[in-house]
């Protein structure tokens, strides 16, 4: 017999870890904050025209950079209308910032000034305020999507194993979202339209982890009537825990590559990744199961 | 054995169908590895797309011109989501004090086709047919001509081929109009009244417009049995063009009505499509039209993609490194679920941006993931001493269960996001959705070929043979 680890025991200790570290995040979220995306928030949009067909994105980024804090996260983009002479070339510059009417001819001003201190002939072709791309989105049905999705998951979970395996997989399954939140919150980094698919690929990671691990207690508890309900989800979480470790690895290989050296619109695509798979996996050892056990042992 | 036999057919079946969707020549060819992914579709930030531009004319003396905006969007956003082009993006911009919505849509080389695809730009409305001509053309027939001036009405062609002279405000009342209405729903149907044949078309108003619509009705109306005046049809109208005219039979007095005219199925299902889709509030002007180049620059798409083939690469030698055989295996369902998901998104032309990339690593996690689960079980049965083929049967029948579980409630939770998400969000879905029902696929089927395959190959673990030898 292999020696066993002795996770069910020490459980109070990791729960206590699990609340401290969700009261952190939630305290950062609501006093800190996200550093949501313009894709979110929206803003601004000043499209600048160029005489100069060769000049790139990377140059705009120069120049406005030190024009103010809410350049440096800019969306710059090349673009180009039907009709536009070849000899010049046009940029969209998106902002999450608001300005008022003041502001806005001090901005226009500045961008001027600095196209003009680096010796590039061109202007700014329009100012306006843009909605953001995906802000609608998130807004439209979100939360019906969390609710509908919740009901479903805990009904599919009741019907092929029993309810508290449902409870305990939808509590890990906040459990992750949250300290994942926190984290951005904390970190700063940005959340944008891939930040949240990787809130979305974390639900499914974070279930599939937590499947594997109830699956096994369903099953020995078939195997082991009558052995207190402690020792069997010890003994399950042991048997899957090579199989938890290799998949969270792999997994994580990946990700932690891509937070290393992928650019920097995927960074906090790859961080939430990378919370998302260490905390979903301390999860589905930590917490589902021990809630499996608070719930089926009589008091 | 059998079952191998018809796995082998269909894992060969499934990744050439796959391969032949990558490679089917039909876009401009790159060179070397690119190959592979010269038929997949890029999203905007990867590859750029149209631009277009409109201006919201919101009609004077709206109340709340905002939620005119907000209802144009949704109306481009649900035209862009039924046509698959999910990854569109739509934004409202404001600048002196106009509304305007930009509308970027990847994938599209043209403006034209970009255009095609957001559809109609006018408004829909309902009016009174006052005349119709089939032989002469209104324009230039004076008498004609002269007759729309009489009434303050105008000659607009039909989608029949016919012109009909329509005039917004029926029977000349300004309480009588009904312009860009909400539509709630319109389906076709069939007519099943007795005597009759052919589809016809049910739509809703909104509660909003039912009264106004009693009112048309009423002033309409005409008996079945009754002889029939030409100027008492009701014309439904989009692009200034009349897309039907017909008499109103009966009253509607809650803006719920059919439209019946022995259509085909075809005509009926069009009609309906006219109405759903013609429901923009306000008329949309286009400013400009062009291009927008990707949003993530090559250098980080080239930085981004090696870090992922890099990463790909440690797994791939993680897993030989520690399952030996069964990690080639892995290795090799991992490749192999690769190229049947870029195949899958090839074949259904469904666009490939950042957020789809994360569904495909997600993917990667449950490939290996079932592989793992499956040769967990497996060391288990061999290490109760059972000989390798039982184990491996042994091990895939009490690991499919496990398998099934976890997936069916990633699968869950991709097919709810897909419903009630829409754009990128939808888009999301569908890859994660794909992404799972492959790595099932491969862990259940192709694994489990390669694994009696290589059976021979595999290890008996050291406790099983001390306790064989010990014996």
């Amino acid at each position: 017999m292999k020696k066993q680890i002795d996770f069910v025991g020490k459980r109070r200790i990791f729960i206590t870890l699990s609340l401290v570290l969700i009261i952190l995040s939630l305290v950062s979220i609501f006093s800190k904050g996200f550093n949501l995306g313009v894709e979110f928030t929206g803003g601004s949009e000043i499209i600048i025209r160029i005489e100069d067909p060769n000049f790139t994105e990377a140059q705009v980024r120069k120049i406005v950079t030190p024009l103010g804090e809410e350049f440096t996260m800019a969306r710059i983009t090349r673009v180009k209308s039907l009709g536009d002479p070849p000899n010049i070339s046009k940029f969209s510059i998106v902002v999450s910032k608001i300005y008022e009417a003041k502001e806005k001819g001090r901005v226009t001003e500045a961008i001027n000034d600095a196209l003009r201190k680096a010796n590039v002939k061109g202007e700014i072709a329009s100012f306006s305020e843009t909605g953001g791309t995906a802000a609608e989105e998130i807004k439209r049905g979100t939360w019906t999507a969390i609710i509908v999705a919740t009901i479903v998951i805990l009904l599919y979970i009741t019907i092929r194993f029993n309810f508290v395996f449902g409870v305990g997989a939808i509590v890990a399954l906040i459990h992750d979202v949250m300290i994942t939140l926190g984290f951005f919150s904390l970190s700063g980094y940005e959340i944008n339209v891939p930040a949240v698919a990787a809130l979305l690929t974390l639900i499914g990671y974070s279930l599939n982890d937590t499947i594997v691990v109830c699956d096994r207690i369903r099953e020995n508890m078939k195997r082991y009537r009558g052995r207190s309900i402690e020792s069997i989800v010890n003994q399950s979480i042991n048997e899957v825990i090579v199989r938890t470790i290799n998949t969270s690895l792999t997994t994580f290989m990946v990700v932690f590559m891509l937070f290393l050296f992928a650019g920097k619109v995927i960074k906090p695509f790859a961080f939430g990744m990378v919370i998302g798979t260490i905390v979903g996996t301390y999860s589905s050892l930590y917490i589902a199961a021990p809630i499996v056990i608070r719930w089926v042992k009589p008091r | 054995m059998r079952g191998d036999r018809i796995r082998l057919f269909v894992v060969l079946a499934v990744i050439v169908l796959a391969f032949i969707a990558l490679l089917w020549p039909q876009r401009k060819p790159y060179s070397g590895i690119g190959r592979i992914f010269s038929n997949i579709h890029l999203g905007l930030d990867i590859k750029g797309g149209a631009r277009i531009e409109y201006l919201v004319k919101v009609e004077e003396g709206v109340e709340n011109p905002s939620d005119v905006v907000d209802d144009v969007w949704t109306v481009l956003r649900n035209r862009l989501d039924a046509a698959g082009y999910t990854e569109a993006t739509l934004r409202k911009v404001f600048r002196e004090d106009k509304s305007y919505i930009v509308v970027e849509i990847p994938e599209a080389t043209d403006t034209v086709q970009a255009e095609k695809l957001i559809g109609s730009t006018g408004i829909l409305y309902f009016a009174q047919v006052l005349d119709d001509t089939q032989e002469k053309d209104p324009m230039k027939d004076p008498a004609l001509t002269s007759e729309a001036r009489r009434y303050k009405a105008e000659w607009l062609k039909g989608r029949d081929g016919k012109w009909y002279l329509v005039r917004k405000e029926i029977l000349g009342r300004k309480d009588l109009v009904l312009v860009s209405p909400k539509i709630v729903s319109a389906v076709p149907a069939v007519d099943t009244r007795p005597g009759r044949y052919g589809y016809k078309v049910n739509f809703e108003l909104a509660k909003e417009y039912a009264n106004v619509f009693k009112k048309i009705t009423q002033a309409l109306v005409v008996p079945e049995t009754a002889a029939a005046p030409p100027n008492k049809r009701l014309a439904i109208v989009l692009d200034n063009i009349v897309q039907f005219a017909g008499y109103v039979i009966s009253v509607i007095p809650d803006g719920r009505a059919e439209i019946t005219g022995n259509f085909s199925l075809q005509e009926a299902k069009d009609l309906a499509a006219i109405l759903r889709s013609g429901a923009l509030p306000a008329k949309l002007v286009k400013v400009s039209a062009g291009w927008v180049a990707p949003l993530l620059g090559k250098d980080i798409i080239d930085a981004s993609l090696k870090a992922g083939i890099w990463g790909l690469i440690l797994v791939l030698i993680y897993m030989v490194a520690y399952y030996r055989i069964m990690g080639v295996v892995a290795d090799l369902a991992l490749l192999y679920n690769t190229f049947l998901l870029l195949g899958v998104l090839a074949a259904g032309r469904i666009i490939l941006t950042l957020p789809g990339i994360a569904g495909i690593i997600l993917t990667i996690g449950t490939t290996v993931d079932g592989n793992v689960i499956i040769y967990e079980r497996i060391k288990e049965e061999l290490r109760s001493g059972k000989p390798v083929k039982t184990a491996i049967a042994a091990g895939f029948d009490r690991s499919t269960v496990t398998i099934v579980d976890a997936n069916v409630t990633t699968i869950l939770a991709g097919l709810i996001l897909y419903y009630f998400g829409t754009g990128t969000i939808r888009g999301f879905a569908i890859t994660l959705i794909i992404g799972v029902l492959g790595s099932m696929f491969v862990n259940l089927v192709f694994s489990r070929l390669m694994l009696n395959t290589f059976a021979g190959l595999i290890k008996i673990p050291r406790e099983a043979v001390e306790r064989g030898s010990s014996r």
